[in-house]
């Protein structure tokens, strides 16, 4: 729990001399409280509160960055048990392995593939986010060589994964620049594997057999200097590995257990179940996922799922009402209403694009909600429909006076014509058969 | 002794018992019990409670069902009992729910079919069963009635009890010693005030499952997702109009873009995705038993449950 504003006020000097940067010391420890500003921005914090604030303004599941550049992925930072509490922030990243046994070419075969791959959904485009490269032979060249061939392609980040230090290095001077995630380091050989990571300014995957023994490793690699670390708990058996991530999350939101408060990385080619590992480690605190194959229908699947559980459960996804055009449309091209729910608006846009018909998208707003929730909840009103029509100067867009509406939203057909004198046309419930209506429906 | 997850529960979910063996006057090959946790979904070691169940839905009617659904079933969708026992035998699912979905279509009047279809059902598999009625309120108290009473003996979870039309399907529940499931859209205070209902018309607390109603995966599962954690959340905080275990269907999953639009091969596979990438994530978030329709979805959700449930590949019942 973060402390409260009063709590923080009392550790503060309460000089309310300003240069944090805010105009008292209690609209400062209310912007502390919120994770908003730093404690050092305070010059005169005596070492008690530098301490006590210091360890609660620290968000309990550490950031880590992997990679660089417009690629790179963030994870922690998280603050939730439970998504509908608040909201989980930064989606796992998925890491498709190669190992140091593939031919150059397959190699970069699969990080073009990585690279370029996109899924398109709601607007934003869903990607798969970096290489994990597996030493299998043992070899420091081999390793190397396979790096090599990764890094020919792209700058995508990436996960070093050998047990053998030595091994390790011979990676790490290939692309330890940019730093990928050095996995893993064990409590036999952490303290070569801290030596790479300062070298080479990395974070480190640590390992243990017990969440004991990985907290200990953790204070370890802290105590080398090391503190950007991602907790492996990888794990061929399910039941293991989703009570250590829920443990791990619990601990560290709680503060209960700080050595644990790092992002989680599985390993999810190790069962046999690699769909169920990828969406337990979606669904339950996973930040880093690696996986050896990915299918198509489960990657679509995989990063749907991950869309979803990530989205900020106190606000649908929005556009902002108004008129939108598909195409050229003239003054004779049809008009279709529809809500400002992300999912709809770009699921009908989808369809008319297809339909290469011109035409005219009035987006009404209805807070976020779909259409048959908007109608059921009565946010899709004939009032809303009128104001609309006003604000966006319909009358003066097309010639005609003819609305088409959504066919879930029937009921309102009448009232819609009462009020804006418009004559309204009910379209079909499923925007996939809105080519076919527009085409034997729709005159001018 | 070690570090565990931090467990703060009071409360448990409510057993529910589905299926009535011959000890019990019925003629199920076994019983299924679901519900009975103190933590959440497959915390602990062992878990609390029972584990998730995995049940194949199908129909009275395939004109009304997804073709991706009955591609691989052949001619035997045409006949519910071929069907089930096809099911039983190859799928092995842990309970079958049967859609009387002829119920639902216009001019609907052949209610000695339903009781037919049903008592054919329950020849053809000894798994337990789940049997969804009509949803019109103008029918629900004939067609419950008769489901009730071919089921008698039989303890079949029935479906479904929405806000607006409960009362039919409870009293048949309620006089053929059935049990019902109590369905909400997507929304912890409607679905407490459903079980608030159905409590005041006499039908007990352990003879409820709760549906909170499932968006498809990417059309609005999240709400779904978030929902079953809230109420078992409550639950296990002590809100005993919210302890019953949860039922989640993946139906609406077939229907989407992305598995409508898959083609050939590709569509099996996009369907069993689809369903596996909700229906895994429902027994996560709390679900006691989990629906699909594509035959092949089942054996991969099984093992998956059993891994998640106690490290092993598969689990007996
Ligand atoms: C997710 C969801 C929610 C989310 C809201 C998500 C959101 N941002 O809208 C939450 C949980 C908040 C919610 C709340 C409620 N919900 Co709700 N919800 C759903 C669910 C599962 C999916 C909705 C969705 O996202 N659909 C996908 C989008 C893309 O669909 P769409 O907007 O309708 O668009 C399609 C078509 O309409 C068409 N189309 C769209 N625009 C246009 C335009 C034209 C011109 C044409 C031709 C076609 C067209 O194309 C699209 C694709 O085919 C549905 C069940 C379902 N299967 O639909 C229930 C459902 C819509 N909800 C329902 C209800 C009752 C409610 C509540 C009233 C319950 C309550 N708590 O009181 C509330 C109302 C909201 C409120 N604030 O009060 C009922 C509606 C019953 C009815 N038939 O009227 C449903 C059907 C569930 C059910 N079976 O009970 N819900
Ligand atoms: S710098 Fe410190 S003492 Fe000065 S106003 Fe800010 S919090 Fe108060």
């Amino acid at each position: 729990m973060p402390l409260k504003p009063l709590d923080i006020y009392k550790l503060l000097p309460k000089k309310n001399c300003k240069e944090c940067g805010d105009p008292t010391c209690l609209t400062f420890a209310m912007k502390l409280s919120g994770g908003k500003a730093k404690p050092e921005a305070c010059p005169y914090l005596d070492d008690n509160a530098k301490t006590i604030l210091g360890a609660s303004t620290r968000p309990p599941v550490r950031r880590i960055r992997i990679g660089v550049g417009e690629r790179a992925l963030t994870v922690g930072e998280e603050l939730v048990q439970f998504r509908h509490e608040k909201s989980f922030f930064h989606e796992p990243g998925i890491m498709i392995a190669v190992t140091d046994m593939m031919p150059a070419e397959s190699i970069k075969k699969e990080v073009i593939f990585v690279r370029d791959w996109v899924l398109t959904r709601i607007g934003t485009d869903l990607r798969l986010n970096g290489i994990a490269v597996r030493s299998v032979s043992g070899s420091p060249e081999q390793f190397a060589r396979a790096v090599g061939a990764v890094e020919e392609v792209a700058d995508l980040p990436e996960v070093l994964m050998a047990d053998d230090p030595l091994v390790m290095e011979a990676g790490l001077s290939v692309c330890g620049n940019y730093r990928p995630l050095i996995h893993a380091a064990r409590l036999l050989q952490y303290r070569e594997m801290c030596r790479l990571a300062k070298k080479y300014g990395c974070p480190l995957a640590i390992k243990a057999d017990s969440l004991d023994s990985l907290a200990e490793l953790s204070g370890l690699c802290v105590a080398e200097g090391v503190d950007h670390l991602v907790l492996d708990l990888s794990s061929p058996n399910l039941h293991a590995l989703l009570n250590a991530s829920t443990a791990v999350r619990q601990h560290a939101i709680s503060r209960t257990t700080p050595a644990l408060g790092y992002p989680v990385c599985i390993d999810t080619g190790l069962g046999g179940l690699s769909d169920a590992s990828l969406i337990a480690g979606v669904t339950k605190f996973g930040s880093v996922l690696i996986c050896d194959d990915l299918p198509g229908a489960s990657r679509k699947a995989l990063l749907v799922l991950r869309q979803n559980i990530y989205t900020d459960p106190q606000k649908p996804i929005q556009i902002t009402p108004g008129l939108y055009r598909v195409g050229t449309p003239g003054r004779d091209s049809p008009v279709l209403l529809t809500v400002n729910f992300s999912l709809t608006f770009f699921t009908l846009q989808g369809y008319l694009e297809a339909s290469r018909v011109p035409c005219f998208m009035l987006i009404v707003d209805t807070e976020g909600l779909s259409v048959l929730t908007a109608v059921a909840s009565g946010k899709l009103q004939e009032t809303v429909v009128r104001d609309a029509i006003g604000k966006y100067d319909l009358a003066n867009e097309v010639s005609h006076r003819t609305l088409i509406i959504p066919g879930y939203s029937a009921p309102l057909s009448g009232r819609i014509e009462e009020i804006t004198g418009w004559k309204v046309l009910v379209g079909p419930r499923d925007a996939a058969d809105i080519a076919e209506f527009l085409e034997k429906e729709w005159k001018p | 002794m070690g570090l565990t997850p931090l467990s703060e529960w009071s409360g448990q979910i409510g057993e529910l018992v589905i299926g009535a063996t011959r000890t019990d006057g019925g003629t199920r090959s076994h019983a299924v019990t679901i519900g009975g946790e103190r933590d959440l979904p497959y915390i602990g070691i062992p878990p609390s409670g029972h584990i998730p169940r995995v049940a194949y839905e199908l129909t009275d009617d395939p004109s009304l069902w997804q073709s991706a659904a009955i591609r691989t079933i052949g001619d035997r969708a045409h006949d519910p009992s071929d069907w089930a026992a096809f099911a039983e035998k190859e799928l092995q699912p842990d309970l079958i729910r049967l859609y009387l979905s002829s119920t639902r279509r216009r001019g609907f009047s052949d209610l000695s079919q339903i009781g037919k279809t049903v008592e054919a059902v329950l020849q053809a598999t000894k798994l337990p069963l789940i049997i969804e009625g009509s949803n019109d309120p103008a029918l629900d108290s004939s067609v419950f009635r008769k489901i009730g009473e071919a089921a008698e003996g039989e303890r079949v979870l029935l479906g479904t009890a929405e806000s607006g039309r409960y009362r039919s399907a409870a009293a048949a529940a309620m006089a053929y010693g059935h049990s019902l499931i109590a369905q909400s859209p997507i929304d912890i205070n409607l679905a407490k005030q459903l079980n608030i209902l159905l409590r005041e018309t006499g039908l007990p607390h352990d003879r409820i499952a709760i549906d909170p109603y499932t968006g498809a995966l990417g059309y609005g599962f999240e709400y779904s997702y978030s929902v079953m954690e809230r109420i078992r959340y409550s639950a296990l905080k002590g809100d005993t109009d919210l302890a019953m275990p949860l039922i989640s269907s993946a139906a609406d999953s077939l229907t989407v873009k992305e598995v409508r639009e898959a083609e050939g091969g590709d569509a099996d596979q996009a369907a069993v995705a689809w369903e596996m990438y909700s229906m895994l994530p429902a027994t996560l978030a709390g679900a006691s038993i989990v629906c699909v329709r594509h035959p092949l979805s089942i054996a991969g959700l099984k093992s998956a449950i059993a891994s998640l449930w106690n490290g092993q590949k598969s689990v007996g019942v």
